[in-house]
């Protein structure tokens, strides 16, 4: 029998390490702990921890003392849990365990797993070894060395024992302290408030109604308790409140002497054309409030999405971080409304160079480490929950070393009315309604989630803000969930992400406009957690629900059925107040009112000057041969096979256009289709836009960039342009100006620029963006060594598909089809994929020039409209967009899909150089091609729509560029296959 | 009568939705039943003609894919699976649905003529790519076969999504007895054979064969014919625009829904409801 844990650990080493062990073996552990006598297992392992086909077991010794093991090994390392970190194996083992000993019930099981390795080269290390196989924040590991291989002294792990929580009874903090004290206590309780925020926390406990109403619960009248401080520094953080964007901004702009205050760029820039539109349209239900933006997609279902970025966590653990990040989005879906079903997620990834060589600042990983854990968290995640991974991109720069961009999207399905009438996307809670805690348990991890992701990444940040999801606990619960919501059970109902049981249970209390918490009835994973512990906890799998009191016992049925815990921890009231006990005792009494409105906006001063970078001018005498073949190697291009055929793409039997298209299955898809509906052709585009390095130019522009190619990369499978939606998920540098910041004014004055962008495009485009979130601080350290993140916009797009049986492909299909260009390509190579490589190289001096424009966004809008058209005709089933590469890349991606050549021609194809129109990213282009017999009806509906013709598929397998009488390249596909595919694997392959 | 299924679901299994939709297009009334609701008797195995194990992450596949699912019904639901297989009437298990069924040792099952006895002899294990992959396969079925799921079928081609889909028994001899009696219902094979003589005993490289399994084997039944398992899932071909080249078969009219565009893997279903139809 093969040993395939084995084997992927040794092909990795030779991939990461060029290492080559000659054999590596794995051994799956399990401890137990419990009151079943050992002989009692030992007689059942086969039935649950070995399989009797495939492996060996053994019961209380090692398996490498048996005949299993018979040579001696060079090196054995055992990875385990620390203790309190989520061990998904061992709760399903427990579980299992449960099943043939139902009365050893509170037994637990710990898993491990053991390498053993043969072979190894004499030099290597097996400390080091150790090294590359567990993240020392979540994970021990033990070692045993050759010499200790030779004597049998085996690395044996212990139970892994949390350790004892100490419970520390609420106390009143004292706030009549000075301006620099208060800065210390929030700092040091990793708080994140500034001065202005606590002034205003003191301030609330001066007010004398305040200490009236206090005096009379019997708590501190004049000082807030720590869980109040620390509820009110969860629920003011950047994190949830987004006070960056809710800030008054001071911009001046030294180019136009412009020189205004923007108060708000949220509401100014985002949700004022969005509820502008929403007058015009009927099919926008609910924006902006609840956890995602639902759209009516026919009159029987309703669509809605949200995307979400998990950054921080991605950097200390990218797998645990990367994992929380996609089943917590599906949970913004499962509460929104009434409760939504997530059928299909996005992944959007942003890392450093895989192959980098370059100095790696302390505490972080490698790229390519990052890259395999978060998609390894990610996969998971989204395979084990059920849900398609039908879109998404990744994207490759040197700053994202400092800080990864981990954005995971969701998109859910919901009648529109319940079988109870109702309007699903409504929630409808009365004062009285019971508020139950579901799925997992609250837990030390998770503490300060959202607080730790306002602060940068430093070497000290605390793992317990790094959690490991649990797919099947939450799918469990989401099951139950969406059946509670079709019985009528459920009046309201929203995730616990973010701020734990204190933001669920608050922001949901502003319905009714008041609650009334119990702590002590919520249940612990470990005993001695203190009441703001519990409060704030953001441990995973949990929605907070609430019932109609007459429905608890069907809603507490419907839990026991499907082996969820659900536990009343709270009541709506109306007495305008978020009030907590601990068992009797008041240990916070906040307004509701003061709780969500009371934080203090921000004042913030942004000014912009265009940066000074080198303008990129191409090399002389270039070889577009070898530049194609180059450029289908950067990972920005390249085929990323090897990861997104891991990700389940069409489980649910929807997927109607998937992520690889063309005759091998391997040519690159431009957005998802899915048709949700069994038996429905109906279909769902799923598309997005991200273009981060064009904010080294213009942040504007980038943002303008990531819109259109969210439309493009839709248009080409044959969206409905008048019916989408979009999400706008910002991240960026800290962009407020302090002694760590000092460029804070130019950061935040991109940020303004970029929000002028998008309000102007999405207004052109008739785009309302319905949901959207950001992620301001992706810094890296401090002072000459920070690394700040390029400005990043990820668009994601939603929109309508009357029939998904009428769609494009990027593959070329037919000899002899007509290859047109719809739109015109400009003299624009500004911060483009082709000047990044050239400066990389040293052939050219700097990326800087015309960054791609959208000067005419309406224009586009009406020949997307056009073209979508005739995708849905019928006329055109060959339609790609083209963004980084430009032109080139995009012919040579289409010639790969079909492994067919074609003959082109781009004189004519619009103004500009040869390197512009060959190698621009110029804005609204795609390349369609036709089949002669709809040559006629398909120019006639393009009439008046720039549409240009570039030659034709043709029977040799060979892409062949001309401009006019010079040849430009001329290369085989083959070979364009080869640099294209080549590049991304970086796992050492499959044998 | 319209035959009843019941599309087994919780715990992790995920295409229940899809497996529901697939029998009520080939006119069987379908109901997704939480593994607890027959466990607990609230609902009745015996009141149902067909049973689904679909695909999915059972208990996230810790320990081995469908083991712990597979052991719960082992113990909790034995008697009635029992009763269920004796009375003659087909089980399907697609994808973790089939490692469920070979783990509960109900697939391969005994041989011809004796009771369920619920005891594994072969296994489904971690592909030799050490890798999930979500890839088109194209498989082709023993027009021998006792199997009832898989008459009249030649070549389909739909989707495998799976880490563990490689099926090994612990001797050649083993796999020779079910070849025997044209058990190795379905396998995978190089697509660019001709239809019907593409079955080989030989190792067919990756990604042909995405997983080494021995002898090329998708998918097996029991002595009967009436329990099958398949790691592939032809359900997500109901329907031709789900397959990857649809764009590419533009010789069909803008009919209403599945008119002119019914997927290859539909007849699997069909074919189990119409031999409970001809049963009763």
């Amino acid at each position: 029998m093969r040993d395939v844990r084995g084997d992927v650990v040794r092909r990795q080493l030779m991939a990461d390490h060029g290492l080559d062990v000659k054999a590596v073996r794995s051994i799956c552990g399990y401890l137990i702990n419990g009151e079943t006598p050992s002989n009692n297992i030992e007689a059942r392992v086969d039935d649950l921890f070995a399989d009797p086909i495939i492996e060996h077991g053994a019961t209380n010794t090692t398996l490498l003392t048996t005949e299993a093991f018979s040579s001696p090994p060079d090196a054995v390392i055992t990875v385990g849990f620390k203790p309190g970190v989520t061990d998904n194996p061992g709760k399903a083992a427990t579980d299992g365990f449960l099943t043939l000993f139902p009365t050893d019930t509170d037994a637990t099981i710990a898993t491990y797993i053991t390498y053993v390795f043969y072979g190894l080269p004499e030099d290597c290390s097996a400390d080091w070894l150790a090294g590359t196989l567990h993240n020392t924040l979540i994970e021990r590991a033990l070692v045993a060395n050759k010499t200790e291989c030779s004597t049998g002294q085996w690395p044996e792990l212990t139970f892994p024992t949390p350790p004892e929580q100490v419970f520390i009874e609420p106390q009143a903090i004292d706030l009549e302290i000075n301006d620099e004290a208060l800065i210390t206590l929030s700092e040091e309780g990793l708080l994140a408030l500034n001065l202005n925020e606590m002034h205003a926390i003191q301030g609330h406990y001066r007010d004398e109604t305040t200490r009236e109403q206090r005096a009379a619960m019997g708590i501190s009248p004049d000082a807030p308790t720590d869980v109040e401080l620390e509820c009110l520094a969860q629920t003011w953080s950047e994190h949830c409140k987004h006070k960056i964007f809710a800030s008054k901004i001071h911009h001046v702009d030294h180019e136009t002497g412009e020189d205004t205050v923007v108060d708000s760029i949220f509401k100014t820039h985002i949700m004022k054309p969005t509820h502008d539109m929403q007058k015009e349209v009927d099919w926008l239900l609910s924006v902006f409030h609840d956890n995602s933006g639902v759209i009516a997609w026919d009159d029987k279902w309703s669509v809605c999405m949200k995307a979400e970025t998990h950054n921080s966590p991605s950097a200390l653990d990218p797998y645990g971080g990367a994992m929380t990040g996609i089943v917590g989005v599906n949970r913004d879906i499962l509460g929104t409304g009434l409760g939504a079903r997530p059928i299909a997620n996005t992944d959007v990834f942003c890392f450093g160079p895989p192959d980098w060589e370059g100095n790696l600042p302390e505490n972080l990983f490698h790229p390519s480490r990052v890259l395999r854990g978060v998609h390894a968290g990610v996969r998971v995640g989204g395979n084990e929950s059920g849900i398609p991974t039908v879109n998404g991109a990744i994207v490759f720069d040197d700053r994202y070393i400092g800080k990864p961009l981990v954005y995971c999207g969701t998109v859910g399905l919901m009648p529109r009315h319940l079988p109870d009438g109702r309007p699903s996307h409504i929630k409808t809670p009365v004062a009285g309604d019971i508020v139950y805690m579901v799925g997992g348990r609250v837990g030390y991890d998770g503490i300060h989630g959202a607080t730790f992701s306002s602060l940068e990444l430093t070497e000290e940040s605390p793992s317990s803000a790094v959690q490991i999801g649990d797919p099947i606990t939450q799918k469990k619960m989401l099951d139950m969930v969406l059946e509670a919501r079709d019985a009528g059970l459920i009046t309201c109902i929203t995730d616990n992400g973010a701020g734990g049981l204190s933001s669920s249970i608050g922001e949901m209390a502003e319905y009714t406009n008041g609650c009334e918490i119990d702590l002590a009835k919520v249940p612990l994973k470990q005993a001695g957690l203190s009441p703001w512990e519990i409060l704030v906890s953001e441990s995973q799998e949990r929605m907070t629900i609430a019932v109609r009191p007459e429905d608890q016992a069907a809603f507490e049925s419907l839990a026991s059925l499907h082996e969820v815990e659900a536990t009343p921890v709270a009541t709506f009231t109306s007495t305008g107040m978020f009030h907590v006990r601990y068992g009797e005792a008041t240990v916070a009494y906040l307004p509701i009112e003061f709780l969500h409105d009371g934080v203090p906006q921000l004042e913030l001063e942004s000014e912009w000057r265009s940066p000074q970078i080198p303008a990129f001018s191409p090399p002389r005498n270039a070889n577009h041969n070898l530049l194609l073949e180059r450029m289908l190697k950067r990972p920005n291009i390249a085929s990323k096979e090897t990861w997104v055929r891991q990700y389940d793409h069409e489980v649910i039997a929807q997927t109607a256009i998937k992520p690889f298209v063309g005759i091998k299955r391997d040519g690159p898809g431009d957005a998802g289709v899915i048709a949700p509906i069994h038996g429905d052709p109906h279909g769902l585009v799923i598309s997005c836009g991200i273009a981060p390095r064009y904010s080294d130019i213009d942040a504007g522009a980038m943002a303008a960039a990531s819109i259109d190619e969210a439309v493009r990369n839709a248009v080409c499978v044959g969206l409905d342009v008048d019916k989408m939606a979009g999400l706008d998920n910002f991240c960026w540098p800290d962009p407020i100006e302090s002694t760590k910041t000092p460029d804070g004014r130019f950061k935040l004055a991109q940020l303004v620029r970029a929000n002028r962008e998008l309000e102007r495009v999405c207004r052109a485009y008739r785009l309302p963006c319905v949901s959207g979130k950001d992620s301001m601080k992706n810094d890296y350290g401090s002072g000459p060594d920070k690394i700040s993140i390029p400005p990043t916009l990820l668009f994601s797009l939603f929109g309508d598909h009357p029939d998904v049986r009428f769609s494009a492909t990027s593959d070329f299909k037919q000899v002899g089809d007509i290859i047109y260009l719809v739109g015109a390509s400009k003299q624009e190579l500004g911060a483009s994929e082709l000047a990044f490589m050239l400066t990389e190289s040293g052939e050219a001096v700097g990326v800087g020039g015309q960054v791609p424009q959208l000067p005419e966004p309406t224009k586009n809008l009406d020949r997307y409209r056009a073209l979508s058209q005739t995708i849905r005709d019928g006329l055109v089933t060959t339609a790609h967009d083209c963004s980084e590469g430009g032109l080139a890349v995009a012919l040579a991606e289409m010639c790969i899909g079909g492994r067919i050549g074609a003959h082109i021609d781009i004189d004519g194809t619009g103004e500009g150089d040869a390197w512009g129109r060959l190698w621009g990213e110029s804005l609204g282009r795609i390349v369609v091609a036709v089949s002669p017999e709809h040559n006629d009806a398909f120019l006639a509906a393009m009439k008046g729509h720039e549409t240009t013709v570039l030659g034709r598929v043709t029977a040799e397998t060979t892409l062949v560029i001309e401009d006019g009488l010079d040849e430009l390249l001329s290369l085989d596909v083959e070979t364009m296959v080869e640099a294209w595919k080549g590049t991304l694997d970086l796992t050492g392959g499959v044998a | 009568m319209k035959p009843r299924v019941a599309v087994l679901f919780g715990f992790g299994i995920n295409c229940d939705h899809e497996t529901k939709a697939v029998f009520e297009l080939v006119g069987a009334e379908a109901d997704r039943v939480h593994v607890n609701r027959f466990v607990s008797g609230e609902s009745s195995l015996e009141a149902y003609d067909i049973l689904a194990v679909p695909g999915g992450f059972s208990f996230g596949d810790h320990l081995g894919s469908g083991r712990l699912l597979g052991n719960r019904m082992r113990f909790a639901m034995r008697d009635a699976l029992r009763t269920f297989v004796e009375a003659g009437k087909p089980i399907i298990g697609i994808c973790n649905g089939f490692q469920v069924l070979v783990k509960t040792g109900l697939l391969p099952g005994p041989a011809s003529g004796a009771p369920p006895d619920f005891v594994q002899r072969g296994s489904l294990t971690l592909n030799d790519s050490g890798r999930y992959e979500d890839r088109w396969v194209t498989l082709e079925f023993d027009p021998e076969s006792p199997c009832i799921w898989t008459k009249g079928m030649t070549r389909i081609e739909c989707p495998v999504r799976h880490g563990e889909g490689k099926y090994v028994m612990p001797s050649p001899e083993d796999v020779d007895r079910l070849q025997e009696h044209h058990q190795l219902t379905v396998r995978y094979v190089d697509p660019v054979t001709e239809p019907g003589k593409g079955i080989s005993d030989q190792l067919l490289p990756y990604p042909i064969s995405p997983n080494g399994s021995m002898r090329n084997i998708a998918g097996i039944c029991d002595a009967t014919g009436l329990v099958f398992g398949l790691m592939p899932h032809p359900e997500a071909i109901y329907a031709r625009w789900l397959h990857p080249l649809h764009t590419r078969q533009h010789d069909v009219s803008h009919g209403a829904s599945l008119d002119g565009w019914e997927g290859e893997g539909l007849q699997m279903f069909r074919n189990a409801v119409e031999y409970v139809k001809q049963r009763s």
